[in-house]
Order: structure tokens, then sequence, then C-alpha cells
């Protein structure tokens, strides 16, 4: 499933369960690797110089800088580069999520693997008014599915024996379910079906009482059996499960319980402003307090 | 060992001179520029020789009637004194009044008819890119209406052809001489760039095309090149809203860049071959009209100067050509754009006027009108419209490291704008002044935002129902 992998990394620590799980995950499908890292902002107008994300010092970016750049990577993941050899890095200066997209959509990765990107170092730090977040940037427009790792994840835990798919049934989570469900066919997994009732007081307007919500809960598992075990053919290894309360929390939780390897679901949100995005959106919520990759789909792929 | 002393022996005969009085027309050349960082270019330069010869040739043959006049002129009564920024940011330093910036310099030159040393000609570059941003604000002041900012543009001609230009500026024009573009953007990158912002975007504005070389569209649409580079979606979304507001419209591929470093780098040859490219598209392409980008420098190069540089008598370019700002307010007034009122910006924003295109065009209503559609409380810079000072960076000012010091003083003047404003949101429909106020930001922390007028349309925009996606379906909770 995983031919291509794209590990976008800002390069510092926050990374490590991020590289940990693309290097591994590449090695196991034997994947070609791509180790993607924009170095900085370009700034100065058209001028030659960059603000290092890392640093936030001014950078002059010439090839002696794009190589010691790209040396410094290499060196951080030399240990366990040792054993895969299809693999390239490549590093430019540039708006990172923009870069990754571009990157992406060039070598037609199927896959990105990436940190929450949310503790940004110094120079990242600067222009995040500016640009948004990048996991947001990428989650939202990339055309392949983006697992963000913000958490250590133990190499058994990479066979993605338990998928947790969580569906809202928009549009956007069909092309999720259709990820979740390819890879529980490939790894021979438990597919989980999950959805939660909206609940949030304000949201779903009405406050709910015991009985309805009962009664919602039922229409949604059969919800769930139309849209999505009606496309399952022989397929069997699956479990439905509907909770309410506030989604994000609710399939935390569901994952926790678990012991999920890997929770599956579509990112849209709309919230452009990026502090606002990274409290509003349920697919940062989720990230954040996840103890297993998380993959977000948007696409049909 | 052995093979360090080696290399070190065969560089001087290999290596070719960074300084030179031609443009950068080749990679490699380019390339080493790039590599170099301006050191080894400003140490070569002080020991590069003006060749008086050819510099009186190149005063006769374009030192006309106009500047000699200007020159001989001025009264020296100070009066363009405090109209121009780095006087002001300066503490008054008289070396910043403009006249006596202009006299030290091209003054000079004229008066000795091009017998000046090398010293000489990099004082005249200091003068002419570090302390002018070409922003004619102090012509406007002076009772014979003499424009520092036009003589420095052509002092800066005159470095040019002499090799005495800043670092940044040659590789600018080298750009413009290779790829037709300010930066290393081909043609196939940006048809590429527009196949990818499309996909990316079809799915929520179904229908969505950018139309790369259709003849007979109503509008051809010309970008800055940052913005395939860096910022694609503002390519995306210039393409929603023309999409939206229902034009024909269309991109070319040969011709798709409108910029212009050669003119701030003061590279005749290369503003005439950079701006008849975009004529040529237009002609090629025969389309109704022409919509820049936002971009202030742009503008100036493609419609106010760049008919003279191609050498076209009616002074216009092939078909009228409009700035971004032009295009939004006729589709807003029109009604071809929509916007929803109760997503009007709430919080108090101010506007930068660039020069360019309000000094320098007479863009003045255009903007103040698409404000009383975006914003609640607008409130005005001081001064303001064809009065306002340029936001520091212009000119080229912003990209020049040499520079970067005396640019940041300079933007001191439009920080204290921007202050006595009292708001904290600057709408500014400019690349360079966007830049320059964000370094404003970055180097002076005054907590302000800004932002070009394309997302904020975006945000306020309706979509006719017709265009909205089929299936809005957002959640179970219906
Ligand atoms: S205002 Fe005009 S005349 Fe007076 S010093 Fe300045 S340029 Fe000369
Ligand atoms: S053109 Fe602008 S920057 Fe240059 S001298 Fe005149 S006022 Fe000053
Ligand atoms: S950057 Fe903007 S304000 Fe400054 S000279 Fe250019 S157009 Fe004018």
């Amino acid at each position: 499933m995983f031919k291509k992998i794209l590990f976008a990394t800002t390069s510092s620590a926050i990374c490590n369960d991020a590289s940990n799980a693309a290097i591994e995950l590449a090695k196991k499908h034997n994947s070609k690797l791509y180790i993607f890292h924009a170095l900085g902002f370009p700034t100065r107008g058209f001028g030659s110089h960059v603000v290092d994300f890392k640093t936030g010092e001014h950078e002059y970016y010439s090839p002696e800088y794009v190589s010691r750049i790209k040396g410094e990577i290499e060196k951080t993941y030399a240990a366990q580069l040792k054993e895969l050899d299809n693999y390239t890095i490549e590093t430019l200066a540039g708006v990172p999520h923009t870069e990754i997209l571009r990157l992406a959509r060039k070598e037609e990765v199927d896959l990105i693997v990436m940190g929450p990107h949310t503790k940004e170092d110094k120079g990242a730090l600067l222009y995040r008014s500016m640009l948004g977040s990048t996991m947001q940037g990428v989650t939202q427009k990339a055309r392949c599915p983006v697992m963000i790792v913000s958490c250590p994840v133990p190499k058994e835990k990479l066979e993605f024996k338990n998928i947790v798919f969580g569906t809202d049934f928009s549009k956007l989570s069909d092309a999720a379910f259709i990820f979740a469900y390819d890879l529980a066919k490939e790894r021979g997994s438990m597919l989980y079906l999950f959805h939660a009732l909206d609940i949030t007081p304000g949201i779903g307007a009405a406050i709910f009482g015991q009985n309805e919500i009962d009664k919602c809960l039922y229409g949604i598992k059969d919800r769930i059996k139309e849209t999505y075990v009606s496309k399952m053919e022989g397929f069997d290894n699956y479990n439905i499960r509907t909770w309410e309360g506030i989604p994000y929390m609710e399939i935390v939780k569901f994952a926790r319980r678990k012991e999920a390897d890997l929770i599956v679901m579509a990112h849209h949100s709309k919230e452009k402003d990026p502090d606002k995005a990274i409290i509003g959106s349920t697919m940062e919520q989720v990230v954040m307090r996840a103890n297993c990759p998380v993959v977000s789909v948007n696409r049909q792929v | 060992m052995a093979e360090e002393a080696k290399t070190q022996e065969e560089k001087p005969q290999d290596k070719r001179p960074l300084v030179s009085r031609v443009p950068v027309k080749d990679k490699e050349m380019l390339d080493l520029l790039l590599a170099d960082r301006g050191v080894t270019y400003y140490e070569e330069m002080k020991k590069f020789p003006v060749d008086t010869e050819a510099f009186k040739k190149t005063l006769d043959a374009s030192c006309k009637s106009r500047i000699r006049t200007w020159l001989k002129i001025c009264a020296h009564c100070g009066m363009c004194a405090d109209t121009c920024f780095f006087y002001l940011a300066n503490d008054r330093d008289p070396k910043q009044v403009p006249s006596y910036k202009i006299q030290s310099t091209l003054g000079e030159i004229v008066k000795r008819n091009g017998d000046v040393d090398t010293d000489f000609m990099i004082n005249c570059m200091d003068t002419a890119w570090g302390k002018c941003t070409c922003c004619n604000r102090c012509g406007m002041y002076c009772p014979h209406g003499i424009d520092m900012g036009v003589m420095f543009g052509y002092t800066r001609g005159l470095c040019f052809s002499q090799g005495f230009v800043p670092h940044e500026m040659k590789i600018g024009s080298g750009m413009h001489w290779i790829f037709n573009a300010q930066m290393d953007v081909t043609v196939e990158d940006y048809v590429e760039t527009c196949e990818w912002m499309v996909e990316e975007n079809e799915e929520y504005y179904p229908g969505l095309t950018i139309p790369v070389d259709k003849v007979g569209a109503d509008i051809m649409y010309v970008v800055n090149a940052r913005e395939p580079k860096h910022y694609p979606q503002d390519l995306a979304v210039a393409a929603i809203l023309f999409h939206l507001a229902g034009e024909s419209w269309t991109v070319p591929s040969k011709g798709w860049e409108g910029t212009s470093l050669a003119m701030f780098a003061g590279d005749w040859a290369c503003c005439k071959q950079q701006v008849e490219n975009v004529y040529a598209a237009m002609e090629r392409l025969k389309v109704k009209r022409y919509v820049g980008t936002e971009c202030g420098h742009q503008h100036r190069a493609t419609i106010t100067e760049g008919p003279y540089w191609a050498g076209r008598k009616s002074g216009d370019p092939p078909v009228p050509g409009l700035h971004y700002v032009e295009w939004v307010l006729e589709a807003l007034e029109t009604g071809k754009l929509k916007l929803d009122p109760a997503k009007k910006i709430k919080e108090p924003c101010t506007l930068q006027d660039p020069c360019n295109y309000v000094r320098n065009h007479g863009l003045t209503d255009v903007t103040r009108k698409i404000m009383s559609y975006i914003a609640e409380d607008f409130r005005e810079m001081s001064p303001n419209r064809e009065h306002n000072f340029c936001c520091g960076g212009g000119g080229g000012m912003n990209g020049i490291g040499r520079y970067r010091k005396e640019r940041n003083i300079g933007l001191k003047v439009k920080r204290d704008q921007i202050l006595a404003t009292g708001t904290k949101f600057v709408v500014s429909a400019c690349h360079n002044c966007w830049d320059a106020i964000r370094d404003l930001e970055e180097v002076y922390k005054i907590g302000i935002k800004w932002s070009f007028l394309k997302p904020i349309l975006l945000e306020m925009v309706i979509v006719p129902d017709h265009l909205k996606p089929k299936e809005e379906e957002e959640g179970a909770n219906e």
C-alpha cells in the first residue's frame, strides 16, 4: 500500500517518534522513503536569505547551507537509516506545508508521515501566525493519507492489527473509510467502525435525553451498516461502536480502551485562523491526545 | 594537503569575475553569484575600474534635457528634506536630504561627464539603492517638480552599466534574463503549479479551472513569481475569485510573470525584454484586458513605464491594464462578486497605499472604496493617499542585504504611522509593502497583522448557489 512514503520533519527531537515510525514503515513495506525538511522561511523579499526554522537566525540560502542542513539530517537519522537503502533527503527554503504538498504531488507518494509539528522551533514560531500550522495545512490539502505520529510507537504496533475508523458520515469520511478498510484487509486487522454522537451542548443544539440518545445511536448503527458494511465484501473482522459525547474525546477514549494501533479519520476543519483551528478541529485534538498514530484522509485515493 | 593546494591554485584562473558591466545571462554565472553571498562580489567591486570612455557615451546617449535641467535648477531650498522618509527616520541627517543625495551622485557624474572613480561609484550605488526607494514622494513637494526618485532610477541605470550594482539586484536582473521571471520558476513550473492549485481546490469549487493560454479571454491574469514559488495558494484564491465572479479569463504560459527586478536594478535592456514578453502574451492570446496581481512595482513596470521601454508610441500597453484592486472594485460594484456584510472586518484596520500604483498611478480612491466593502472601522494613516510614505522597503530595498540596517531604520516611519492609527491590522495590496510590514513586525514587534486583499475577500465572498459543491454535507447530525 505504501510504495512511496514522504516523511516531513522539522529535523528536531519533536519528530523522533514520527521518524521512527516512518523509517520502520518504509522497511516493512519496502517503500521508497523521502525525508523532507523545509529549512527556513525565505525572507528579504526576492533576496537569497532565509530565516532558519530551527535557530531563528538569518542564513544565506546557498548550496553550502543546503548541503550542511542535509548533512545534519542525514546524521540525525543515520542509525535508523542504516538498514534502508531506498531513501533520499530533500531540503529547501519555503513555506513548509506548501513544499511538503508540492513534493508529495510531484513524487505521487502514497503516504505522508509527520510529527505534530506543534512545538515549533524558534524560527518557525516567528511565522506561525502568518503561515498557519504545518499539520493543518498538510492534512487539509494532501491528496494522500497523512499519518501524524505524536507518541512513541513500538514496532509491533506498526502492524496495525487494531484499526479504529472514526466517521461523521461526511463525504470525506468515505475516503477515510476506503483507506482504513484496504489497510485492514491487507493486514488482516480488526476494524472498528466508530461514531460518536455529538452532544456537546450548543453544537447539536438540542440537549438530548437518554432515551433519545439511545434511539439515535440505534439509527446510527444502521447507518454505519448501510454506508460502510455494505461495501465490505466478505470481510467480517469488524465491529460497530457508537458512543455519545464530544467526538474527539470519545474516539480517543475508545482507541485507548481497544488498545488501537491506528486511528483513521477525515479532516475537515474550515477554520483558517491557526490558533483557533488548533483548538477547534477534531483532528488536532485527536492527534494531541491519542496514544497511537492518527491517519487523516481527505481524498479518494 | 596536496589536493587542497592544487584546487587553490586552480581557482583564480577558472574563476569568472563576479563584477562586470554586463548583465548575467547564463545559469553558470547566476549560480556563481548566488553561491557567493556577496562577500567576494563587493571585494571585487572595490577594485573594479570605471570605464570613463563608455560612461561618457552612455551619458551622451541617455542623459536628456529633463535630468540636466532638474540638476541645474535645483534651488537648494531644502523643501524636499522632510518629504523623504529616510531623512525623517535618520534624525534629519543632512546627508539624507533628497537634493543632496542626488547632487552628490548624479549631479557630480554629469558635471564631470563620467570622469569618476571606483570609490565614487560605490558611494553612488550605496546612495541610489541604500538611501532611496524611488518612491517619488519628494518630487510631489519640490516647487520645481524635481523628482529625485526618477533621477535615482536613472542613476541606477548608470551604475548598472558600469557594474556597480548591489549583489541581489545583479542576480535579480539575471533571473529575468534567464527565466523571464524574478525567481527561478520556469514556464513548466508555472503551468504545473496552476494544475496543482486546481486539483487542490476543485472539490470545494466545482468547475474551477485555471485556463492556460486561452485565446480570446476577457482577462489575462499575470502574477508575481513569488506566488508560484512560495505562495501558490495566492494563485488559487485569484482563480477562485475569477471563477465565482464568472469571468472569462486566462493565464499565459510564456509571459506569465509581470514583475521587474530589472527596473529596480537599472538594467534597461532587461526591462524591455521582460515587459515585451508580457505584451507578446497579450497579443498572442488576443485578450481584452490585463489584470495584474497585488503587486505595486509589477503595475509600474508593466502598465505605467513598460510601454515606454517597449517603445510603444501610444504610451499604453497593447490592451488596457488593470491593477488587481481595480478589478476587485469593478467586480464589487457590478455585483459580480458579492460579499457578506456580516463578515466585514470588525476590528479597526488601516491601509497601506503603495507608491507604485497610488502616487504613481492615481489609484487612490479604488482601495478606499474596497475598504468600505470589507471593513467596519477603517482608519486612514496620516499622511495618506498620494502623500503616503513609502512602506520602507520599496525600490528593491527589501531584498538587499547590504542595506538591511538602513532599511530597518527607514521602517520606523511606517511603524509610527501605523501605531498612530491605533489599529492592529494593515491591509496591503502590494507584495513589497506586505514584506516590509512583515519585517517591520519582525524588527519592532508592535503586534500587528497584515494581509493581502485576496484572503480577506475569500473569507467574505458569497458563493452563488449554482457554484456550490453538490453535497455540502458536514456531519451526521442532520
Ligand atoms: S525642493 Fe526641489 S529645489 Fe528645493 S532642494 Fe529639493 S529638489 Fe532642490
Ligand atoms: S524618491 Fe523617496 S526615498 Fe528617494 S529621495 Fe525621494 S522621497 Fe526619498
Ligand atoms: S514597496 Fe510599496 S510602498 Fe514601498 S515603494 Fe514599492 S509600492 Fe511603494
